[in-house]
């Protein structure tokens, strides 16, 4: 059961990954060491969920095996996956604009995140059922998000920021209507 | 223990320590980072893969129980090596929460799942060592319906004892002499038993129910049937738990214990007087007895502690044993791996003393044997011991091999086929 949710949250993370990099060139430099960075960080993410069982504090264990053992003590304490967000995410915007794209790869994302924590807490997903209507909630403002990037407007930096305070003035909305 | 849980002892009220779950801060990077670049590149869609996250994190938490009741229970607080046994763990005052429980298991626990989530949860388990084990402790996680906030404790959970699994043992070793005690076992001496032995002519004074008639016809005076006299024996088990080797669960000690277990069960389904002596760090006994608590009794003294097998064990302590532990006429058995030369010296002392003694050798543990040096010493690490062995031979000690696999009537077959006979 372990291993299929560790599996889960491999498969997504890898393809968040994979999609935000595409297409490879043009990004220099810097999109390829952030593209390192990401897969580096979701691989480990996917062997901490792995590498999460309890051990027997009175068993004896020899040198490699110890060794292991404080390595992957160290995996776990660090935070991969929100490394890797970070990277996807920066990844991402180095592309130039692909509302649509972007807007697959946030619904990825979360749908990662949320694989990480079902992994982590060894839950089913119908703890996630309480959060539906939310997620759902967001997920609209996702597709609003990506609408309004696509939609023609008058081109220059003024326009863009326009477009971003009514995004982010939505997202408000959105969330002082939970919050109640 | 992890930094920040607290740890209290067995049932009733635990105070949980609240924090950020780790989901919490993953989806903040999430909304924080897709937020940024929304605003740095003026780009609309990143704000909406920030929204989501958003949303979540703007949820108002429910009210955290400050207190929480658990209540761990076992099935049974005492088992046998390998049985199954549940803990049966309720967690009170948490209702919107969801539990995750995670047994953090001592040596030799072996849970059989990694944790389950309920209010009332049973964690199956089994004991793979015998002796007093501490099951260790558990771990409870408490998560809000948005998963955002999680509470920790740890509760130290009970102590089991753990019984040695017996052997599998049938036949018995009987003595040719048998103490002057009524019991179970036909001794050579004619008496008020059941089993017939002869006929002999009648005195005054025989009982008449007695007279073999069909001998009387045949003979013309009068015979009479005789029987053996039912004799019970007192059999000494000592226990050799000095040398605790090779793999956990199957150490020469492991299997001594499960054979005496075996033999003492045995000894007393037929009433004979059965006492025991742990040889360990110290000798401690149990005097021969009958009964179901007396079998408890020897039960209990193969749980006590372990631990120091290391530190000498008394010189002679076994020779200087008294009459009530090792009584005169008796059948010692020793279950040893026969590498400690001051049981070997018993041995001998006891032998030399008259005691019918069996020695059964649990040892199935070898040196590794890894370079050229340590091959070599292994070789005459075996030298040594078959040659302890041949020793113990030539004194007219039986001496016999069991692997802790098999049962044990393989190798105590062709002493219980028969009496066997007491030399002194």
């Amino acid at each position: 059961m372990r291993a299929r949710r560790a599996a889960a949250a491999g498969v997504l993370g890898a393809a968040c990954v994979a999609w935000s990099a595409v297409p490879l060139g043009g990004t220099g430099g810097l999109g390829g060491a952030l593209l390192a960075a990401a897969a580096a960080c979701a691989a480990l993410s996917t062997l901490r969920l792995l590498l999460s069982a309890p051990f027997h504090h009175d068993e004896y264990f020899g040198l490699v095996a110890r060794a292991g053992r404080v390595l992957a003590r160290m995996a776990r304490g660090a935070s991969w996956a929100e490394g890797a967000v970070v990277a996807v995410l920066v990844l991402e915007a180095l592309h130039r604009s692909r509302p649509w794209h972007t807007a697959v790869l946030g619904a990825a994302l979360l749908a990662y995140l949320l694989a990480v924590h079902l992994g982590e807490s060894r839950s089913s997903v119908a703890v996630l059922r309480p959060q539906v209507p939310l997620l759902a909630a967001g997920l609209g403002l996702l597709v609003l998000g990506a609408g309004a990037a696509m939609l023609p407007a008058a081109t220059g930096s003024a326009a863009g920021l326009m477009a971003v305070l009514a995004m982010l003035a939505a997202v408000m909305v959105g969330c002082l209507a939970v919050s109640r | 223990m992890p930094a920040g849980t607290r740890y209290r002892a067995a049932s009733g009220g635990v105070r949980p320590l609240w924090s950020r779950s780790a989901h919490f801060y993953r989806l903040a990077t999430l909304a924080i980072t897709g937020l940024i670049v929304a605003v740095i590149t003026r780009r609309p869609e990143f704000a909406g893969v920030a929204a989501p996250a958003v949303l979540l994190l703007a949820v108002r938490a429910a009210q955290r129980p400050d207190e929480i009741g658990v209540r761990a229970r076992l099935t049974a607080s005492a088992v046998t090596e390998g049985e199954e046994v549940r803990l049966n763990i309720t967690v009170a005052g948490c209702d919107d929460y969801f539990v995750d429980l995670v047994m953090q298991p001592r040596f030799a626990v072996v849970p059989h799942s990694a944790g389950v989530q309920a209010g009332a949860s049973s964690l199956p388990f089994h004991v793979s060592r015998s002796g007093r084990r501490s099951l260790g402790a558990l771990d409870i996680t408490l998560w809000d319906r948005w998963r955002l906030a999680e509470g920790r404790a740890i509760v130290s959970l009970p102590r089991v004892d753990c019984y040695p699994r017996s052997a599998a043992l049938d036949s018995r070793v009987v003595l040719s002499r048998l103490p002057n005690r009524l019991g179970e076992h036909a001794s050579r001496a004619a008496g008020e038993g059941l089993e017939f032995t002869g006929v002999r002519e009648f005195v005054p004074g025989d009982r008449q129910r007695r007279i073999n008639w069909p001998a009387t016809t045949r003979r013309g005076q009068l015979q009479l049937n005789t029987f053996a006299a039912q004799r019970t024996q007192s059999v000494v088990i000592i226990a050799d738990l000095s040398a605790d080797v090779g793999e956990p669960g199957a150490t020469p000690a492991d299997l001594a214990l499960r054979g005496a277990a075996a033999a003492a069960e045995t000894y007393l389904k037929i009433r004979d007087r059965v006492g025991f002596v742990r040889y360990q760090r110290d000798v401690n006994w149990v005097p021969p007895g009958t009964g179901i608590r007396h079998h408890y009794r020897i039960l209990d003294m193969m749980l006590a502690d372990q631990g120091a097998s290391w530190l000498p064990a008394r010189e002679t302590a076994i020779t200087r044993l008294p009459k009530a532990a090792l009584p005169p006429g008796s059948l010692v058995l020793v279950f040893t791996p026969l590498l400690d030369r001051r049981m070997v010296e018993s041995v001998r002392n006891l032998r030399e003393r008259g005691f019918a003694i069996l020695v059964i050798d649990v040892l199935n543990a070898e040196p590794s044997e890894g370079d050229r040096i340590g091959a070599l010493a292994r070789r005459i690490w075996r030298m040594e011991q078959q040659a302890i062995r041949f020793s113990l031979r030539e004194l007219g000690i039986p001496l016999v091999q069991w692997d802790g696999t098999a049962s044990l009537d393989e190798p105590l077959a062709p002493y219980a086929r028969r009496v066997m006979v007491t030399r002194r």
